[in-house]
C-alpha cells in the first residue's frame, strides 16, 4: 500500500491520520493484532522510526496498546473508536460547510446538495 | 588479507600478460622450425620476420611488465579504483606488499619466458660455443666460469630493472602528494630517485674499493685484465646494494602510504 | 558509544579550508540526510570518514575506533563514481566482495541483481555507466554493515529505479545500522529521513530531527533548504 505524503507536514503526523482512518473504517478491528512496526514500515514504505512514532502517538491516545511479548493490538474499547469516528465525521462535515459558506451557500442548501449527490 | 589482494593482483597480470608470453614462445618455436628446415630465400625471409616478432614480443614483455606494474600501482592507489582499494579492510602495508610481490613474480616469470624463448629459438651446441667464446674474449684472462658470468649478468640486470620499478613506485607516491601535475611530478621524482640510487651504488662500491685494492683496480685500471675475484666481489656487493636499496625504498613507500592518501 | 563521532574536524587543501571545525554525532538505527550545495563539503566529509582523505586536524571515530581496518569492516560506501575493475564480470566482482567482506550476503546480491535486470555473467566493460552504478549499489546494499554511506545514489537514475533504491534502503534498515544519504534531490528522499544535516561552505549549519524541523518551520525540508541557501 503506497501512501502519499505531503513533505510540508511532519510525516509521523500524516501516518497517524492514516492509521486513525484505518481504525475508524475497520481495516483494523477492535482487539485485532496489528502487524509489527517493521511490517507496517515495509508496507507503507516509510522509515520504521517514523512508524514507531506514529504508533506511540496512537498508544498515548489509548487507541492501541502493547502486550509485552505479543505485540501491538487495537483497543477493545469500541466506544473510543466510535468517539474517534464521530470526531472525524464532524471535522469532515465542518469542512464541507465551510467550503459551501465560501461560495455563499448556507446549511440548508448544503444539506440539499448532499441529498442530490449519488451515494 | 594479503593473500586475497595478491590473488587479484596476480589474476590481473596473468590476464594482461599471457598473450605476450604465448606469442613470444610461439615465435621462438617458429623461428627454430624455420631455421632448422631446408633454407630457401622465402623461408629465410619468413624466418627473419619470425625472429623480429620474437624479439618484438620479448621487448613487449619487458616494457609491459614495467608499464603495467606502474599502471596498476597508480590505478589501484590513486585513480577511480582506489575508492574501492582504500575502503577494503586491509592495511596500507598489505596493499603495498601485494603490489611488490606481484611485480616481483611477474618480472621473474617475464625473465624466464624470455630466456626460454631465446633458448628455444637459438640453442644448439654450436651457438652456445660461439656465445661462450665471445664472452671469453670479454673476460680474457679470467678463469671465470662462463655460466657464472651469464648468471651474474642476468641477476644484476634483473635487480637493476626491479630497482627502477621501485623508484617508479616511490616517485608515484611522492608525486601524488602534489595537487597539480601529479603525473609530471611522479615521473620527475621517480627519475631523480633512480639517479640517486644508481649514484649511491657506484659511490658505495668506490668506498668499498678504498678498503679492497683489487676492487679499486676495477675503477682505476683501463684494461680488462682484472682479478676474477674482484669482479666476483663487485658483482656480489652490487647485488647486496641493490637489495638494500629495494628494501629501503619499500620501507619509505610504506611509511609515506601510512601517512594517508588524498585521493581525488 | 555512538556509531559515528566527528570532533573538531578540519580539512584544507593548498591553504583553502574545505571543512571547518566539523562536529557531528550519529547513533545507530537512523537514516540521515547530508544535504548541501555543490562544493559545500559533503563529499570531502564522506571521503574523510572512508580514509580516502586525511584530516588536517580533528578526529573521526566509528564505534569508538579511529579510521582504519576495523572501521572499514563495518562501513559500506557507495561513491559517486564507478570504482570497479572493468575487466571483471559481475560474478567476479561478487566473489571479490565476498572475499574481502565477511558481512557480504551473496544471496541478497543475486536477488537485487535480478530485480534490477542485471546479468551476473556480463562483463562490466559491456555495461552502460548507469548499469555499472546499479551493480555498485547492489554490492553496497548486500553488505550487513553498521554504517552505509551513499553519495548521490539517486543521481543518474530513472524514477522507477529511484523508488527501488529507496525501498531497498528501507527494507535494509535495522536498529544496529545507520544510513547517511548525501544528495541534492531532497524532495525525493526527505520522507524517509530521520535526521537532516545541512552543510554549507564547509560548516555544519544544522542538525535536526526531520519531523521536528518540519513542525518548527511549517515547511518541507526541501523548502527550508531553498530558503536557507537562496542564491
Amino acid at each position: 500500500m503506497e501512501l502519499t505524503f505531503d513533505n510540508n507536514i511532519p510525516i509521523y503526523i500524516q501516518l497517524l491520520e492514516y492509521m486513525k482512518i484505518y481504525l475508524i473504517s475497520g481495516v483494523f478491528k477492535c482487539g485485532e493484532k496489528l502487524p509489527s512496526v517493521r511490517d507496517f514500515a515495509t508496507t507503507f514504505k516509510v522509515n520504521p522510526n517514523t512508524m514507531q512514532k506514529a504508533l506511540a502517538e496512537l498508544e498515548s491516545m489509548n487507541l492501541i496498546y502493547t502486550e509485552r511479548t505479543n505485540g501491538k493490538y487495537v483497543t477493545k474499547d469500541e466506544k473510543l473508536i466510535k468517539k474517534l469516528k464521530d470526531e472525524y465525521a464532524i471535522t469532515l462535515a465542518k469542512s464541507y460547510f465551510n467550503g459551501m459558506k465560501k461560495i455563499g451557500l448556507g446549511k440548508a442548501d448544503s444539506i440539499e446538495y448532499l441529498e442530490r449527490i449519488d451515494e | 588479507m594479503l593473500n586475497k589482494l595478491l590473488k587479484y593482483d596476480l589474476k590481473y597480470m596473468i590476464k594482461n600478460m599471457s598473450i605476450f608470453y604465448m606469442l613470444s614462445i610461439f615465435f621462438a618455436i617458429t623461428t627454430r622450425i624455420l631455421f632448422d628446415i631446408e633454407q630457401s630465400v622465402i623461408i629465410n625471409i619468413i624466418g627473419q620476420i619470425s625472429v623480429s616478432c620474437m624479439f618484438g614480443m620479448i621487448a613487449s614483455i619487458l616494457i609491459n611488465t614495467m608499464m603495467k606494474s606502474w599502471g596498476r600501482f597508480r590505478d589501484s592507489l590513486y585513480k577511480d579504483e582506489s575508492y574501492l582499494t582504500h575502503t577494503l579492510p586491509v592495511t596500507k602495508n598489505e596493499l603495498y606488499n601485494s603490489k611488490f610481490i606481484q611485480t616481483l613474480i611477474f618480472f621473474f616469470i617475464g625473465f624466464i619466458v624470455i630466456i626460454l624463448s631465446l633458448f628455444i629459438a637459438y640453442y644448439s651446441k654450436e651457438n652456445w660455443l660461439s656465445i661462450t667464446n665471445y664472452i671469453k674474449t670479454i673476460t680474457a684472462g679470467l678463469n671465470m666460469n662462463t655460466f657464472f658470468f651469464i648468471v651474474m649478468a642476468i641477476i644484476l640486470i634483473f635487480l637493476e630493472v626491479f630497482n627502477a620499478i621501485m623508484c617508479g613506485f616511490f616517485g608515484m607516491i611522492l608525486g601524488h602528494k602534489k595537487n597539480n601535475g601529479k603525473l609530471g611530478y611522479s615521473v620527475l621524482v621517480g627519475f631523480i630517485i633512480y639517479l640517486i640510487a644508481q649514484a649511491s651504488i657506484i659511490a658505495l662500491l668506490f668506498i668499498y674499493g678504498l678498503f679492497d685494492s683489487s676492487v679499486m683496480g676495477l675503477f682505476k685500471s683501463g684494461t680488462i685484465s682484472i682479478d676474477v675475484n674482484a669482479f666476483k666481489t663487485l658483482a656480489i656487493i652490487a647485488s647486496i646494494l641493490y637489495l638494500l636499496i629495494i628494501y629501503g625504498i619499500s620501507l619509505l613507500c610504506k611509511k609515506e602510504l601510512n601517512k594517508g592518501v588524498n585521493v581525488e | 558509544m555512538k556509531l559515528l563521532e566527528i570532533k573538531n574536524l578540519n580539512k584544507s587543501f593548498e591553504n583553502k579550508e574545505i571543512l571547518k571545525d566539523v562536529n557531528l554525532s550519529l547513533s545507530s538505527g537512523k537514516i540521515v540526510g547530508l544535504l548541501g550545495k555543490n562544493g559545500a563539503g559533503k563529499t570531502t566529509l564522506i571521503k574523510l570518514i572512508n580514509d580516502l582523505l586525511t584530516p588536517t586536524s580533528g578526529e573521526i571515530l566509528i564505534n569508538g575506533n579511529k579510521v582504519g581496518v576495523e572501521t572499514k569492516k563495518v562501513i559500506s560506501y557507495l561513491p559517486e563514481r564507478t570504482y570497479l575493475n572493468k575487466q571483471m564480470k559481475v560474478s567476479e566482482v561478487i566473489d571479490y566482495f565476498k572475499d574481502f567482506y565477511k558481512d557480504f550476503d551473496e544471496k541478497k546480491a543475486e536477488k537485487l541483481l535480478k530485480d534490477l535486470d542485471l546479468d551476473i555473467n556480463q562483463h562490466l566493460t559491456k555495461m552502460s555507466k548507469g548499469m555499472q552504478e546499479k551493480v555498485q549499489l547492489v554490492l553496497v546494499m548486500s553488505r550487513n554493515a553498521d554504517l552505509y554511506i551513499l553519495d548521490e545514489p539517486l543521481g543518474g537514475v530513472d524514477p522507477a529505479t529511484r523508488d527501488y533504491i529507496l525501498d531497498t534502503i528501507l527494507s535494509n534498515f535495522n536498529e544496529n545500522a545507520s544510513v547517511i544519504l548525501s544528495t541534492h534531490l531532497i524532495s525525493d528522499i526527505e520522507r524517509i529521513l530521520d535526521e537532516v544535516i545541512f552543510i554549507d561552505k564547509g560548516k555544519i549549519v544544522l542538525q535536526s530531527d526531520a519531523d521536528k524541523l518540519r513542525n518548527k518551520e511549517k515547511s518541507s525540508i526541501d523548502e527550508i533548504f531553498r530558503r536557507m541557501f537562496k542564491c
